[in-house]
């Protein structure tokens, strides 16, 4: 199977080439177009913030991955992405490798769940500018099914691998509930809205945000549906707060020892989790010393990331096993496509005569009669034709291609199968 | 009738093995094929023990309270039905090793050493008597859950508390349910106890000529229900949570323990039964 593709990803180049290849879902569609027109006669284009893939079937067998690396220098424009930045796949590798990217196994964060539903869109996209045939439809499949037998079989994608959802799994050992919580954010900048969005997905109760610029606090609350406070009077207020989390770019503490202590006090003893992913930290560490307080820094986060990499390294075997699996399944698939238009052949062959023959008699007997009649005719060719064709995928499916193509000339020697339309009017 | 009886005593401590194991597997692997399965042998050996329990009953004549060993055999059952019920109303099934473990040690000691008693003091027949020990076991085993969940509690809140995040923090519930479970135990341990004095102090008197109100047993339970009654006030009224709020409750269960052991090994009164 001539299928080929080059992949620009994080082991084979820096972020910022990465970035400069990504495509929008416009660009997608009109390299796309280019691509049928000039290149493949079917494929998909992947493109994510950590990857871009290419693959295809060529529209003849001069066509090289080469070609694919020239077309994309073109459309991007990009003089710094040299051959050594992309990988190359050919045929059987081709298939494989989109099988671990759909799986999330060759993800720069192993087990990665958003990386099925980005293949799902790029095959929609492909689908979508009749850039798919019959050998990319099934790839799609297998490719989809491989991802989610990976998520439900596997344990590849359990477990917080970002610090702030590490930050939900300690919080949720502290609190059953946390519709009932309430949260302050200080700090609105990236790290403090993915924070805000985990928390928010948690039905957290309530989520608070201070910033030293009001507006953008007013920004984050709004897109999480919270609220805002003054950063000059957010000290007076930490009592209130079961969660702190703080991520602001603050050289010395916001956040001292009283200051907790005393809203701790205030609080008589019920528990605050302090978040501090802050670098330079915005909260005094020996705050971890107070009772009922259970402050997290990055590194302690850490802690819960890379056990739970380790764990989703584990399950990797077992997610290769299940490609293996599907990609013998393709394969024999595959094997059968060289028969299918001879079983087509065969079964318009006995179709026909069944028509001539039925026609013949169509005048000679009752309406009732010639349904009956129709009806044996087609169960009749239909016990005919049932071993040949049963038999003839099974042969094709072991992978005994020269049996199989023996088998297919017999067929279309014994029946004349290649001057079709003259034979079932015999 | 005696064969069936002699045979679940034999039982009995299999099926607690048994089911601890599970449960403990369950803790340890976290393995989904048993976690339905496990709830079921706890039932199944609860079933059995109740069987257990009723046959003597009926066999001997007297409720199976008579002497240390048939004590320890409804202590058993207390401790495993008490948890059973916990975790049918919480839903929460990680912590279930904890417990039965304290219900394989009493079956075990009592199936090895229990004796069918069928002469036994005409007042150890009493239905009140009955129940007052069988409230105040039930009482105790509350006590006992409680203080599981109070030390669950407090090796957790360690490892949270210093970013250790092994088995314990991977498997047990929140904090807050865990202090929750010490909590409710803590107050089922308390009306059940509080049941048992009052039967006691209404009853006692007259079934028994040498009653008296100094008398060891009653003095310490009383110290007992007074710690626990000060930590569920303290708990309802001044709102605290946490470590405090546990460490009353494993407070408690010590005194409770001590007391009992006093008593048993040291004091002697009109409240010995046997």
């Amino acid at each position: 199977m001539n299928l080929i593709g080059i992949s620009i990803n994080h082991r084979t180049s820096p972020i910022e080439l990465r970035e400069a290849v990504h495509f929008s879902v416009e660009e997608q569609q009109q390299f796309i177009a280019i691509l049928k027109s000039n290149i493949l006669k079917e494929g998909f284009v992947l493109s994510t913030c950590n990857r871009t893939e290419i693959f295809g079937i060529p529209k003849s067998n001069h066509i090289s991955t080469k070609n694919l690396f020239d077309e994309l220098i073109k459309f991007k424009n990009i003089d710094t992405l040299k051959i050594e930045h992309i990988e190359n796949f050919n045929s059987q590798n081709s298939i494989k490798h989109i099988a671990k990217v759909a799986s999330g196994i060759d993800s720069l964060i192993i087990g990665d769940s958003q990386i099925l539903s980005q293949c799902k869109e790029s095959f929609r996209l492909s689908v979508n500018q009749d850039f798919s045939d019959t050998i990319t439809r099934k790839i799609f499949d297998i490719s989809v099914r491989i991802g989610k037998r990976a998520i439900k079989e596997t344990l590849i994608s359990q477990g917080a691998v970002t610090v702030s959802y590490a930050a939900i799994q300690v919080i949720e050992k502290i609190f059953s509930n946390l519709d009932k919580k309430e949260a302050l954010i200080i700090g609105a900048g990236e790290t403090s809205e993915l924070a805000a969005i985990h928390l928010n997905a948690r039905s957290i109760g309530k989520i608070t945000i201070t910033n030293r610029t009001a507006d953008k606090a007013g920004k984050l609350a709004k897109k999480v549906g919270g609220s805002t406070i003054e950063f000059s009077e957010f000290k007076q207020h930490l009592h209130k707060f079961d969660i702190i989390i703080t991520a602001t770019s603050a050289k010395d503490f916001l956040v001292s020892y009283d200051d907790i202590k005393s809203a701790i006090h205030k609080r008589k003893g019920t528990p605050i989790f302090i978040m501090d992913i802050a670098i330079p930290r915005d909260i005094d560490p020996k705050v971890k010393k107070i009772d009922n307080v259970f402050y997290n820094d990055i590194d302690s986060l850490n802690i819960i990331v890379d056990q739970n990499l380790q764990k989703r390294k584990h399950e990797i075997p077992k997610v290769e096993q299940i490609i293996e699996e599907e990609i013998e399944g393709f394969y024999n698939w595959y094997n059968t496509l060289g028969i299918v238009p001879t079983i087509k052949s065969l079964r318009s062959f006995f179709e026909e005569i069944e028509m001539d023959e039925l026609s013949k008699i169509k005048n000679k007997v009752s309406d009732d009669d010639y349904i009956k009649l129709e009806e044996m005719a087609k169960r009749l060719v239909g016990r005919i034709l049932h071993n040949p064709t049963i038999k003839l995928r099974a042969l094709a499916e072991s992978g005994e291609e020269s049996k199989a193509e023996d088998h297919t000339s017999a067929l279309k020697y014994l029946f004349d199968l290649d001057n079709l339309p003259k034979n079932g009017k015999n | 009738m005696i064969d069936t009886i002699h045979t679940l005593n034999i039982l009995l401590p299999f099926f607690y093995i048994f089911t601890f194991t599970i449960y403990l597997f369950d803790f340890i692997k976290d393995e989904s094929k048993v976690y339905n399965a496990k709830r079921v042998f706890l039932f199944v050996t609860l079933f059995s023990h109740v069987i257990y329990l009723i046959l003597r009953t009926i066999e001997f004549n007297h409720a199976p309270i008579t002497n240390k060993f048939e004590i320890f055999t409804v202590l058993a059952f207390c401790l495993a039905f008490s948890y059973f019920l916990l975790e049918l109303l919480s839903d929460i099934r990680g912590t279930g090793a904890f417990i039965i473990l304290f219900s394989v040690i009493f079956q075990v000691i009592s199936s090895i050493y229990i004796q069918d008693l069928i002469e036994v003091k005409e007042v150890l027949r009493n239905k009140l008597l009955g129940i007052h020990v069988i409230s105040a076991l039930g009482g105790y085993s509350g006590f006992t859950i409680a203080a599981v969940y109070g030390a669950l509690f407090l090796l957790l809140y360690k490892d949270i508390k210093i970013n250790k995040y092994g088995l314990i923090f991977k498997r047990l519930p929140s904090l807050e349910i865990l202090e929750k479970l010490n909590f409710y135990s803590v107050l089922i341990g308390f009306i059940l106890l509080s049941i048992s004095i009052l039967i006691g102090v209404l009853w006692l008197p007259t079934a028994f000529p040498d009653f008296s109100y100094i008398d060891p047993k009653l003095i310490s339970v009383s110290i007992v229900w007074l710690v626990f009654g000060i930590g569920i006030l303290a708990k309802l009224m001044a709102k605290l949570y946490g470590r405090k709020v546990i460490m009353f409750s494993l407070a408690g269960f010590i005194i409770a323990m001590l007391s009992l052991v006093i008593q048993n090994v040291a004091a002697t009164s009109f409240h010995s039964f046997y």
